[in-house]
């Protein structure tokens, strides 16, 4: 029988149930595939645990230095009372780091008793305060540490985590048995342990509150730097020294920086910075000198004093950097002897040139940095130190010929340290890339000239504009 | 179902052994679904790659009450779709032509393999192809293919038109005469 089927049909019955082997490389394909999948998750896993493990660790060590920094870590200022039934107990603890009662030498109880007594006719009040920062601290700096720990350095972190997840209801319980029975030693001892709970739950809820996820940033900035000449010299020194008449020179700086973000707000930054530094001198008329009698009346030259090597070209002079030392002596320039001093070292130079110092750094710095705004425009403040490493040290004379190297600035230091300070805005560009513009001033700690007789400690503002990512 | 619940158990935990086992079973009938979306066989093995790798990550989603074949299908047939909709507009077309319906004898379709019909599937334009797919072979009325790709149930049934007489003209080239003619709408 003939039986006919329309378009749908044919299509339907043919390839609905359609097969066909795909290659064989697909399956090596796939598996790889979600092999590898299976490796992001692992990994992203153990990121978070690591995250995780390091923020106990920092929590853990953070505790442990807390109490390290403080002289009542080994010894607890402890003051109690419990021989005077009349007066009340006045508790008082000198700060957080509080050993537990139940870790109190007992030889060292008398003595802390005493010293309740004494401190419990200053005060009369019969209040049990448990709010830290209401704890009278004129009786902790009376105290004396009583009470040494026998407790290892390790179980004391863990105690005190033991201490944070107690229940509520017994610091209820404890205050209960305190107003029943004020007088009895272990009253001290609860309350103390009271007290202690109460810091650590503050302690654990600022935690939970501060704690964020690191995060990385990496950017690049530039910056113009204005360079502000600023330093001193011995009177000889200066006598002798060129003028600086137009120290101040704009240079060009920047780099790639690497900020550490933890929490919201505070975050490190180091990278690499190139930062060019420089100074550009001139010199006062000529006019009056008796020296220079030859030379066109009314112009700009320098009458600078130079000492010149014998039989060389080699000629140094002084500038507020420090030695000037020429390896040649300039074209355009006209050196003449004084003619009332016969020796050879005393000479000046006639010339309407400029001469620019140029010294190149590199910066490693370091920066710790604080969010005062945080929205779509953050307002951040930064500063810290810097090694700056000298690279660079040349002089040139321009003229209207152009720019020519002449020779480099004597007893430059190698290594010099600078510190920075700065307020930047942080603009959004994305969840991940930021728009960074801060002006920041840096000034150079040491003199950057190791000659005794001269002090050079320029300053360099600069507004380093860049773009960060941040992963 | 059950025979799946130990390999599916084994491949959520894993198991090489199990994953290329449970590929082996679907593969060849998911190539077919692919092809039948694609362009050619290099995209449908693109799709059938991306579309296993998705069934293997998503394993822990699948309930057992189902059929695990519809499941994966409805995966390949959901990365096909959106391949497409990433490669190709889907031009808002209203007008609904009729189409005239043909019938074929038995003679005529012993003569025509799949695999010819497939490649006349994959010479369709990419709109005409997946609307046909979906309505014909895949049995969705106009409405979920028109919630399935955003677009009018109009524009649905004028590509599905479009695509039939493609194909009525394609075949009659191809494979001779048409039989018997009935007219009606999409």
């Amino acid at each position: 029988m003939r039986k006919d089927r329309n378009l749908d049909e044919l299509f339907r019955d043919k390839l609905l149930n359609y097969e066909q082997e795909p290659p064989a490389y697909l399956l090596d394909n796939i598996l790889s595939a979600v092999a590898g999948e299976r490796r992001k998750k692992k990994l992203i896993f153990w990121r978070v645990a690591g995250v995780a493990a390091a923020l106990l660790i920092a929590f853990v060590a953070g505790w442990q230095l807390n109490n390290g920094d403080l002289p009542e870590m080994k010894q607890a200022d402890l003051v109690g009372q419990s021989s005077t039934p009349t007066k009340s107990p006045e508790i008082q603890i000198q700060s957080e780091r509080v050993m537990p009662a139940q870790e109190i030498n007992p030889a060292t109880t008398s003595l802390a008793n005493n010293l309740a007594n004494s401190a419990s006719q200053k005060t009369q009040s019969r209040s049990i305060d448990l709010n830290s920062e209401s704890v009278a601290t004129t009786f902790a700096s009376k105290s004396t540490p009583i009470a040494s720990s026998n407790e290892s350095l390790l179980m004391k972190p863990l105690k005190s985590l033991y201490r944070m997840i107690k229940p509520e209801t017994e610091n209820s319980n404890t205050l209960q048995a305190m107003k029943n029975d004020e007088n009895s030693p272990a009253l001290i001892q609860k309350t103390i342990d009271q007290q202690i709970m109460e810091l650590n739950k503050k302690i654990l809820t600022a935690e939970n509150t501060s704690e964020e996820k690191a995060r990385w940033l990496v950017g690049a900035q530039v910056s113009p730097e204005y360079n502000v000449s600023r330093g001193s010299q011995s009177r000889s020194y200066a006598s002798n020294m060129l003028r600086s008449s137009s120290a101040n020179q704009v240079d060009l700086g920047g780099g790639i920086s690497v900020e550490y973000k933890k929490g919201k707000r505070w975050s490190l930054q180091s990278g690499v910075y190139y930062s060019g530094l420089g100074q550009s001198s001139g010199n006062s008329s000529s006019s009056g000198g008796k020296d220079l009698q030859y030379a066109t009346s009314g112009s700009n030259y320098f009458n600078t004093p130079v000492s010149l090597a014998p039989n060389s070209n080699r000629m140094s002079m002084n500038s507020n950097a420090g030695v000037i030392e020429l390896s040649k002596i300039p074209s355009g320039l006209v050196v003449g002897n004084s003619l009332e001093d016969k020796s050879l070292n005393s000479a000046v130079i006639v010339s309407s040139t400029n001469f620019i110092q140029n010294f190149d750094y590199i910066e490693i710095p370091l920066y710790l940095r604080y969010t005062l705004i945080d929205a779509k425009f953050d307002v951040v403040m930064l500063g810290g130190f810097s090694s700056n490493v000298l690279v660079g040290n040349q002089i040139f004379v321009e003229d209207s010929s152009g720019k020519s190297l002449v020779g480099k600035t004597k007893d430059m230091e190698t290594l010099n340290y600078s510190g920075t300070l700065g307020l930047g805005i942080k603009y959004e560009l994305s969840n991940r890339l930021f728009l960074n513009v801060e002006p920041r001033m840096k000034y150079y700690l040491n003199s950057l000239n190791s000659n005794s007789e001269v002090t050079y400690k320029p300053y360099t503002i600069g507004v380093f504009t860049g773009l960060s990512y941040e992963f | 179902m059950k025979e799946f619940e130990q390999l599916i158990k084994d491949c959520i935990a894993g198991n090489q052994n199990a994953l290329a086992k449970l590929y082996r079973q679907f593969a060849p009938k998911m190539f077919g679904v692919c092809l039948r979306y694609a362009k050619d066989s290099t995209e449908a093995e693109d799709n059938l790659q991306e579309g296993f790798i998705k069934v293997f990550n998503n394993l822990k989603s699948f309930r057992n009450d189902g059929s695990l074949e519809g499941w994966i299908r409805r995966i390949m047939i959901n990365v096909s779709l959106e391949k497409i909709r990433k490669q190709h507009l889907m031009y808002p077309v209203e007008d609904v032509a009729i189409y005239d319906s043909i019938n074929y004898s038995d003679d005529v379709i012993a003569k025509i393999s799949a695999d010819d019909l497939m490649k006349l599937i994959q010479e369709l334009p990419p709109r005409y192809q997946l609307v046909f797919n979906l309505y014909v072979i895949e049995g969705m009325s106009h409405q979920e293919i028109a919630d399935e790709m955003s677009i009018t149930q109009g524009t649905s049934k004028s590509n599905l038109a479009r695509a039939r007489e493609i194909l009525k003209k394609k075949v009659h080239e191809n494979f001779g005469e048409i039989n018997a003619k009935n007219n009606y709408t999409a």
